[in-house]
């Protein structure tokens, strides 16, 4: 340990994938974030925009191109085998779909022993059941004495993902990767893991990655939020500032469609008919545009008069603060931000 | 009259563990035009409920009591030879996950052509042509994009062709089946303002069942919520989520929990406490109210007497103790 506040540093991650046709896909294409101890950062955005492979570049379950992920003093970008087996053990990693990421055929105690097993962490088979069975208990998972004897196909999807958690919080971990956690789950089931998340993370000291496409759970959950758009960090800052103050148009979309409100998108004055909340499709990684990312779906860009610079430059993320806060860093990467309030 | 009636509905699967009452004398009614939102967590029979409109259920379901109209037309016990030609031209049905339903190996132009000529054989294939051009437009489908395939398509604009598909023989009731689940927020609002649109733009009338309640919020002239089988609450979207600004007029606890459940960004920055425990198994016989394990505000009589629904509002009703006062 080398006493520093972050558990995740990532610094200029660049993730390309071959594509068809010699086309390379700019998965990740520059990103750059801090996670300190006890932190819930979300990473917001569209499918396609490069959240999920930030993820799986921080877990190591691919190799970047280029960049570092720094973890606990020790950088993972080229580490293999054992090396890389025992930085995992720090950070663990939730995913989507409770119905896939379990054994059907293991019950719920065999499931949470093997991180365990695999690690070598227990001296006896008495210790792991203990631990076990607290990593239960700490998962809601209760009576954990009983839960442990069951199989996943008798538990709801809620219960299940309570499994996957206790799977991660077994090792003791300094973060968690929780990619779109309770996005497959019931409407009411979601607000009990995303509370116990942030619980595990007041009582246990946990830090989280948090990747989501609604903005308005990561405004509740984390600390601090990423809004990402094909592989760019387009705006960064405290939940409450960009969300009270966003200052990238596409973060202004986003609230307008999370926002919970009546009405989406604006009203053609003509045909009186609700217009596209975004006109056209997420561009794909594979065929980036070039200057700002962002321009061709840009409502900002329009209203503007198309202004070249946004063709033909790519705007990087430059700290904007609010007037008279000094401690809140709010960054925004567009060459015309909403002024800050 | 109603271009939908639905009356003392009961649907029973028959499974290992016995018979299985999914939807339990429910009654319901879609106007021309109007569309309505049926709410709820998975396996309160919402989706049992709308696949028995056009007689989609699944062969160990039976009807067990009451009756389905669908303009002028005596739905239950119909044969599939008589029900076959209403399906596509009354009734459409989107099914959840849709998009992936596409034929991979077909252009999306030919499948929607295909669909049209099936339905109707007489057709002209110039007119049947322009037909699949016009709904791709009115789905925001470029005619650029319109012999593109599937896989060509992302995911939000594969649903929007199987809108277009379901839309083929100008049917007069679609009932979509949580269309927008597997997509992210920009696509969801994208749909929701295209089903908004055409239900304006083509008179149509739209049952859209779902268990987000933002979805229904934006789309539905009234809300159906349903738990375990039964109608909990039913009102004008506005009399349940309240007029802009007012607070929410939802009476049942149920329908509390699940407003309450997704995050406002316009309220305050706290996570909700979410419902705990899971609905009753629907092969027990349930007696008092079906809610009662999981309501935070239960009370004795809720374990022993089931309550029904009363109106609490003009069109608004709710089977809550609570509100038919049977506390006192």
């Amino acid at each position: 340990m080398t006493g520093s506040p972050n558990v995740l540093e990532v610094r200029d991650l660049v993730v390309h994938f071959p594509g068809r046709h010699g086309v390379v896909v700019k998965a990740v294409d520059g990103v750059s974030f801090d996670i300190a101890h006890g932190e819930i950062l979300a990473l917001v955005g569209e499918s396609g925009c490069g959240k999920s492979t930030i993820a799986l570049s921080v877990m190591r379950l691919l190799v970047p191109n280029s960049g570092t992920i720094i973890s606990g003093g020790e950088d993972l970008t080229n580490l293999r085998g054992r090396a890389l087996r025992r930085a995992r053990r720090r950070m663990q990693m939730i995913f989507q779909d409770p119905f896939g990421s379990l054994d059907a055929r293991q019950t719920v105690y065999e499931s949470v022993v093997e991180p365990l097993k695999i690690h070598g962490v227990g001296d006896s088979a008495n210790e792991r059941r203990t631990m076990v069975l607290e990593a239960l208990d700490f998962a809601h998972l209760r009576p954990p004495q009983r839960l442990a004897g069951v199989y996943p196909h008798e538990l709801s999807g809620g219960q299940r993902q309570r499994v996957a958690i206790a799977s991660a919080i077994v090792l003791g971990p300094e973060l968690i990767v929780a990619d779109e956690p309770v996005s497959m789950l019931d409407v009411s089931a979601r607000a009990g893991i995303l509370r116990l998340m942030v619980d595990l993370r007041d009582r246990l000291g946990v830090s989280y990655l948090f990747i989501t496409h609604d903005l308005a759970v990561a405004w509740v959950v984390a600390d601090r939020i990423a809004v990402v758009y094909l592989g760019r960090i387009v705006e960064f800052g405290t939940s409450e500032d960009l969300v009270a103050a966003p200052a990238h148009p596409y973060t202004k979309a986003l609230l307008s469609v999370s926002g919970g409100d009546d009405q989406v998108g604006n009203i053609d004055p003509v045909t009186g008919q609700v217009m596209d909340v975004l006109p056209g499709e997420t561009p794909s990684a594979a065929n980036v545009p070039t200057g700002c990312h962002f321009h061709p779906r840009c409502p900002r860009y329009a209203e503007l008069g198309q202004p070249e610079i946004c063709r033909a430059a790519d705007p990087v993320l430059l700290i904007m603060n609010k007037r008279g806060s000094t401690t809140r860093i709010h960054e925004v990467a567009c060459h015309f931000p909403e002024e800050p309030q | 009259m109603s271009l939908l009636e639905i009356t003392d509905l009961s649907i029973d699967y028959l499974t290992e563990r016995g018979t299985l009452r999914a939807v339990d004398c429910v009654s319901l009614s879609v106007e021309r035009g109007e569309s309505v939102g049926i709410a709820g967590e998975s396996g309160c029979g919402k989706t049992t409920l709308g696949l028995a409109v056009p007689l989609l259920l699944a062969p160990n379901a039976t009807v067990a009591t009451g009756s389905i109209t669908l303009d002028g037309t005596s739905l239950v016990g119909l044969s599939e030879k008589a029900m076959d030609p209403m399906r596509w031209t009354k009734v459409a049905f989107v099914f959840q996950g849709a998009m992936n339903a596409l034929n991979p190996v077909h252009r999306i132009d030919h499948q929607i052509l295909e669909a049209i000529t099936t339905h109707e054989p007489g057709i002209d294939v110039g007119a049947a042509r322009a037909r699949v051009l016009h709904l791709l437009d009115a789905v925001g489908i470029a005619p650029a994009r319109a012999s593109s395939y599937p896989h060509e398509f992302s995911g939000g604009m594969r649903q929007r062709a199987m809108i277009a598909m379901s839309l083929a023989c100008r049917p007069r009731l679609l009932i979509a089946d949580e269309p927008t689940t597997a997509l992210d927020v920009i696509s969801q609002a994208q749909i929701l303002s295209l089903l908004n649109n055409l239900r304006h733009a083509e008179g149509l009338s739209l049952i859209l069942i779902s268990h987000d309640l933002a979805a229904i919020k934006r789309v539905c002239d009234r809300v159906v919520v349903m738990y375990a089988g039964i109608i909990v609450e039913s009102g004008s979207t506005a009399s349940i989520f309240g007029t802009s600004g007012a607070a929410p007029s939802a009476a049942h606890p149920y329908t509390q929990a699940l407003i309450s459940a997704h995050p406002n960004l316009h309220g305050t920055r706290v996570l909700a406490e979410g419902l705990s425990g899971h609905p009753p198994d629907l092969s027990q016989t349930m007696i008092g109210c079906r809610f009662a394990d999981r309501c935070p505000m239960v009370m004795e009589v809720c374990h022993k007497v089931a309550p029904t629904l009363v109106t609490i509002a003009p069109g608004h009703v709710a089977a809550c103790h609570l509100v038919s006062g049977e506390a006192s």
